[in-house]
């Protein structure tokens, strides 16, 4: 305890001067956010924080204005790292220790070569617009359904009217070259070389309604999609198309996560949350403890998957507990909008009020 | 030596021959007519005190800020925009039995609510409480919103409806506003109008006591209530006011028995209490027929005029006495002290109108005010204490006892006993070594004072409303909401000026949402709002709740569309104005001053044509702009009542190094004041301005007694010494008398129930006391190196005659009693003439 107290002081003393020196600065003009890096703050660990990741042992955290904060020691100490845009990140993903990705609004793609703690712009709204203008443009002329490509441009056409304000929402990465991310309005990109080039999978996404995607969930070369009002997309071809599945409900998905037998999970509006053993064919419902939205899901180093909800509520469940969510923990009292576990087993949850670590919930989750 | 018994054969010092057609034609107009001035008098106090039952007790919102600041004047000027910001009364109904979904509790909360519906002055259209419609939820389905108000439409207080109650409320986003965290009370939210429906200003009062009742109906077993904001805090002040009448009857008590000891004569003790308590009167009757009103400051005002009365009414009375011990009819007593002490007494009156004076630079009102009743208080003091006084007492006389009593030491002396012990021991300063070691001492008290006083703070320290005690049951109150809401009760709001209808403009929102995103990084800020934040917010919302979307996004049809369903307060009603609310953890001054620093910083490099930043409304923004005129007063002051007091010492004294040696006393003083200030934990506010002003200007009375004096004595040549000696004799005594009662008049404040009062009560008594203690031992110790004695070659009786003019004119001379007396022993021979002579300023 002594140690760790005196390691975070060393830290808290190593990282005052930085803070200082980017308070210094003062308030200058306001420009677009897209252009504006991130405010260094005082307690950045009590921002409005949206998505965790692990690097390695490392945590990071992403949040609202461009907020990248990351720990070292389980998320005892916080530091905030140096991002170049202050819009608000939504989900963050490391491939190592030292190698990932951050997605944002404005269609901002992050990237960072140290384990968070600089960021470099490889994507913004505008050029993601411009791909997949150029993209639809390309695909028209060798269309199987001129109408629909015809649409399609339309649709891309204006959304590079409509400017950089649509948001990236998911990203997986399956390795340090290879990625998807997917956003609002059926937004989605595939990278090969690391986000250095982009190209779009709008054409290849069966999402006709143009529908927000939520969350990505990869189980080998299948890949799955979820989002607005009740979609469900799968790939069977490692990402290369998608195609829309039945749904078992009409409300939105927030998440989708992968039980260690292979299961999938998924869950969203008004505590609504299903489980599939088949690869996403047909839906078992799990039982609604209360009708209160579920943000977030995570696996275990045991295997068991973790539910959060907007009211600040965990819930377990695992091949054992089949179609039941079992409540860990006392409720938080606020509302939650990411969990994932630290390296010493303790959980960290990520919400509007900043990040909280709940040290040892993981005993009880396995009694 | 001359013996007293050469005195009395004097022509004038009986009845029979004394000529009524002598002296000045105010005092011939005033004695020969004693009869018709008591009768004007006794009119006057009359009227005046039936007029002083009219005077009324307010404290208006306005006359405590300082209006004429920049800050100010962007919050009066944008008043009636920021709904809901400058004065409301948040009403918190706690169930004391469990949670607020109770129908018992409902229904009280109901008649509560109703009740205050109907209080005059209440903004009717914007109260806000569990049951107005305008309480709404709003909640995400498959379909997109639903909402309703909060108490649903078919509300029958079953369990039913109190479970959709519950459910609504979670979905209100009241909780921590309208709702307590804990869910076990809520608040009835009363915005206030300036003025009632009938044209007249609020009456705070009635209000309050108002609100008092329905507390006491209301408040049971089971519910109790916690009212807050600045007109149930004026009304709690006023009634802590009240209270100040028993503090002013404890002062009379104990400066009538100090004066009583000294004099040790019943008849005129009572004389001058009572005419001093017939200032009071005529300054209390004088009041509302010059349209003025007491407020919690200038309510003190009645105690110092008191106090000053006081200690003139007994140096008048100090003279008539020792002319009566000295065998004149009362009557003669009272003319020749009339003669010599007008002028004077009027001086020394001006004197104190200085330190009152000063204070009409500060541009607050209520010092204004302040200022303007004291000075009508010291003006009513030239009449009862200078005119009334002499002629009551050359009716009553004084006790021959008395009389013998008040010349006693200088009996003693002239009967060859020693001095007394403690003017021997006061002796001791005019020497070297004591002098140079109090000197020392002084240094290193100053020294220690200074260091200390540099971490003098500016505005109110405490938490809650710092004009009452922490203990208080507003601050309690005050405390519980803070406990039990999310918003504290120190708001700093910043206005935002924007072209008609473009409130909700893209580019605006983000300078907004940058400023708000700053404010909430500094230190002592908890929370802020906007339009920007709620834009955030309300795009969570909109998209079924995700965090995902808590942005403020590039989309000017969303920005419009949540702008229209925008609670009121974040914009005005032409979406010209936006409002960005900063809630404090405290209102310390530099809590405030880095706040309106950073704001500063951001509108000079983001305003522009279209787009203004503006501070500062909110009780904290409101306090900030009060800091900076009170911090800069504060300078301001204490040059203006020094250069007073030093122009004033130099026009009396006629010599800089005795202006030097009244004026540093008075100083080290001001330094010790201001490290008792940080060692109380006091900072500088409203309330400590008066004190610096008065403990100065009427500080300064003490060393212009004592040192005209010893200057007048020095100049006949003799040594320092003596001079101090005579000067003790004569005035000494009384200086002491002064500073005690003019400390005790205010000690008693320390224990009012308003902070600030009592804040003032132990400052100014420490300033009158220490004033005192400099002018008798830190004085002479000065003297002693920068008055060196001059050897005058000619005789004393020559001497007298030739310095007319360097005799003091003033105050000090307040005491030439003993002086005449003294010139009159130096040289043997001159009779009233050269009285005359020695004191042009009487004649």
């Amino acid at each position: 305890m002594n140690r760790i107290s005196q390691a975070s002081a060393l830290l808290l003393a190593l990282y005052l001067p930085f803070a200082t020196s980017k308070c210094l600065a003062g308030p200058a003009a306001v420009g677009v956010p897209l252009n504006t890096p991130a405010m260094g703050v005082p307690a950045a660990q009590n921002g409005v924080l949206i998505d965790l990741a692990r690097a390695g042992t490392r945590l990071v955290a992403v949040g609202e204005r461009g907020l990248v904060v990351f720990s070292d020691d389980n998320g005892q100490s916080w530091r905030q790292a140096s991002v170049p845009v202050s819009v608000s990140l939504t989900a963050v993903q490391f491939v190592d220790a030292q190698q990932g990705w951050a997605v944002g609004h404005a269609g901002v793609v992050l990237a960072t070569l140290d384990g968070g703690e600089h960021w470099t712009l490889q994507l913004d709204g505008a050029r993601v617009a411009q791909l997949e203008l150029d993209a639809a443009k390309a695909d028209q002329a060798t269309a199987a359904d001129p109408d629909a490509a015809m649409i399609r441009v339309q649709n891309a056409e204006r959304l590079a009217a409509d400017g950089p304000d649509k948001p990236f929402l998911a990203l997986e990465f399956v390795d340090a070259h290879r990625g998807l991310i997917v956003g609002a309005y059926g937004l989605a990109l595939q990278t090969t070389d690391g986000g250095a080039t982009w190209h779009s999978m709008m054409g290849h996404i069966a999402n006709p309604n143009g529908l927000h995607l939520y969350a990505i969930s990869r189980q080998g070369p299948r890949w799955f999609l979820a989002g607005e009002q009740g979609y469900l997309a799968r790939s069977d071809d490692d990402a290369t198309s998608f195609s829309q599945l039945d749904s078992p409900y009409e409300g939105s998905f927030f998440t989708l996560q992968s039980r260690a037998d292979g299961a999938l999970l998924v869950a969203g509006l008004k505590g609504n949350a299903f489980v599939s053993n088949d690869a996403g064919a047909s839906f078992q419902r799990l039982s609604v403890p209360v009708p209160i939205s579920f943000n977030d899901a995570t696996r275990l180093a045991d295997g068991q998957l973790l539910l959060v909800n907007q009211g600040g509520m965990l819930f377990r469940n695992s091949e054992q507990t089949g179609a039941a969510l079992l409540p860990l923990g006392k409720p938080l009292g606020k509302p939650v909008s990411s969990v994932i576990e630290a390296a010493d087993g303790s959980l960290i949850v990520a919400g509007f009020t900043g990040l909280q670590r709940l040290a040892q919930p993981a005993t009880a989750a396995s009694e | 030596m001359t013996s007293p018994g050469k005195f009395f054969q004097s022509p004038a010092n009986a009845f029979d021959d004394f000529d009524p057609r002598s002296g000045s034609v105010l005092e011939r107009a005033l004695f020969n007519h004693r009869l018709w001035v008591l009768l004007l008098c006794l009119a006057t106090t009359l009227v005046l005190g039936w007029q002083s039952s009219r005077v009324e007790l307010n404290a208006s919102f306005e006359k405590m800020i300082p209006t004429h600041h920049p800050y100010i004047a962007n919050y009066l000027e944008h008043q009636k925009e920021l709904s809901g910001l400058g004065n409301a009364v948040r009403i918190a109904v706690v169930n004391k039995r469990g949670e607020i979904y109770d129908a018992d509790y409902l229904k009280t909360l109901q008649a509560l609510s109703d009740k205050i519906y109907l209080l005059p002055g209440v903004d009717r259209a914007y109260m806000k409480s569990l049951w107005t419609p305008a309480t709404r939820w709003v909640a995400v389905t498959e379909a997109g919103l639903e909402g309703g108000p909060v108490i649903p439409d078919n509300y029958d207080g079953g369990t039913a409806s109190l479970a959709a109650l519950r459910r609504n409320v979670q979905l209100s986003n009241e909780i921590g506003q309208l709702v307590a965290f804990d869910q076990a009370s809520s608040i009835i939210q009363v915005p206030l109008l300036q003025r009632t429906p009938d044209g007249r200003p609020l009456d705070y009062t009635r209000l309050s006591q108002q609100l008092e009742s329905l507390r006491s109906q209301y408040q049971s077993d089971n519910i109790d209530i916690r009212i807050t904001g600045f007109a149930k805090k004026v009304g709690d002040l006023i009634a802590g006011l009240r209270q100040i009448l028993i503090f002013f009857a404890v002062a009379i008590l104990i400066t009538t028995v100090v004066l009583y000891w000294y004099t040790r004569c019943i008849r005129s003790t009572l004389l001058v209490v009572f005419c001093s308590l017939v200032a009071v009167v005529w300054q209390l009757g004088l009041l509302p027929l010059l349209n003025y009103q007491l407020d919690p400051y200038s309510v003190l005002v009645p105690f110092l005029v008191f106090a000053i009365g006081m200690s003139h009414g007994a140096q008048k009375m100090n003279g008539i006495m020792q002319d009566i011990g000295r065998g004149m009819h009362r009557v003669v007593a009272a003319r020749f002290t009339f003669r010599r002490l007008f002028l004077a007494g009027l001086t020394a009156l001006l004197c104190d109108a200085v330190g009152f004076a000063v204070l009409m630079i500060i541009k607050i009102q209520v010092i204004q005010d302040l200022a303007m009743i004291a000075s009508i208080g010291v003006a009513v003091l030239i009449f009862t204490n200078l005119i009334l006084l002499p002629i009551l007492l050359s009716y009553v006389g004084v006790s021959g006892r008395a009389a013998r009593l008040s010349l006693k030491s200088e009996h003693a002396e002239q009967a060859g006993q020693h001095r007394h012990g403690f003017w021997r021991f006061l002796d001791l300063f005019t020497q070297r070594r004591w002098a140079a070691l109090c000197i020392a001492l002084s240094l290193v008290l100053a020294t220690l004072g200074f260091v200390v006083s540099l971490q003098l703070k500016v505005g109110d320290l405490d938490a809650g409303a710092p004009e009452l005690r922490a203990d208080s049951r507003y601050n309690q109150d005050d405390a519980f909401l803070t406990r039990h809401y999310g918003a504290s009760s120190d708001l700093f709001a910043v206005m935002i000026k924007t072209p008609a209808s473009a409130c909700s403009r893209y580019d605006i929102l983000n300078k907004v949402d940058a400023l708000d995103w700053q404010l909430r990084t500094l230190p002592g800020v908890d929370s802020t709002n906007s339009l920007a934040l709620l834009n955030r917010r309300m795009l969570v919302g909109l998209s079924e709740g995700s965090p995902k979307w808590y942005e403020l996004q590039n989309n000017q049809a969303m920005l419009n569309m949540v702008t229209a369903g925008a609670p009121r307060g974040l914009y005005n009603e032409d979406c010209s104005l936006l409002t960005l609310y900063t809630y404090l953890s405290d209102h310390k001054a530099q809590t405030l001053s880095g706040l309106v620093d950073h704001v500063e910083q951001f509108a000079a490099a983001n305003n522009t044509d279209e787009v203004q930043f503006l501070l500062a409304a909110g009780n904290a923004g409101i306090e900030a702009a009060t800091n900076i005129v009170v911090k800069q007063a504060n300078r301001e002051m204490l040059f203006w009542v020094y250069g007073a007091v030093i122009l004033l010492c130099l026009i009396t004294f006629r010599s800089w190094r005795a202006t030097v040696c009244a004026v540093i006393p008075l100083m080290l003083t001001s330094v010790l004041c201001e490290a008792l200030m940080v060692w109380l934990d006091i900072g500088v506010k409203v309330a400590t301005l008066p004190v610096i002003a008065l403990g100065v200007g009427i500080g300064v009375d003490y060393a212009l007694y004592v040192m005209s004096i010893l200057l007048g004595h020095m100049r006949q040549g003799t040594s320092l010494s003596e001079s101090y000696y005579r000067a003790l004799l004569s005035t000494g005594k009384v200086v002491m008398l002064t500073g005690v009662t003019l400390a005790i008049g205010v000690a008693t404040w320390m224990f009012s129930p308003i902070k600030f009062q009592a804040d003032m009560g132990v400052l100014l008594a420490f300033m009158f006391v220490w004033n005192m203690v400099g002018a008798l031992v830190l004085l002479p110790a000065l003297a002693h190196f920068l008055l060196p004695s001059k050897r005058v070659s000619t005789g004393p009786a020559e001497a007298e005659p030739s310095h007319p003019t360097s005799l003091p004119l003033t105050p000090a001379l307040i005491e030439e009693g003993a002086c005449v007396k003294h010139s009159l022993r130096l040289a043997p021979g001159l009779d009233q003439t050269a009285t005359a002579a020695a004191h042009p300023v009487a004649s």
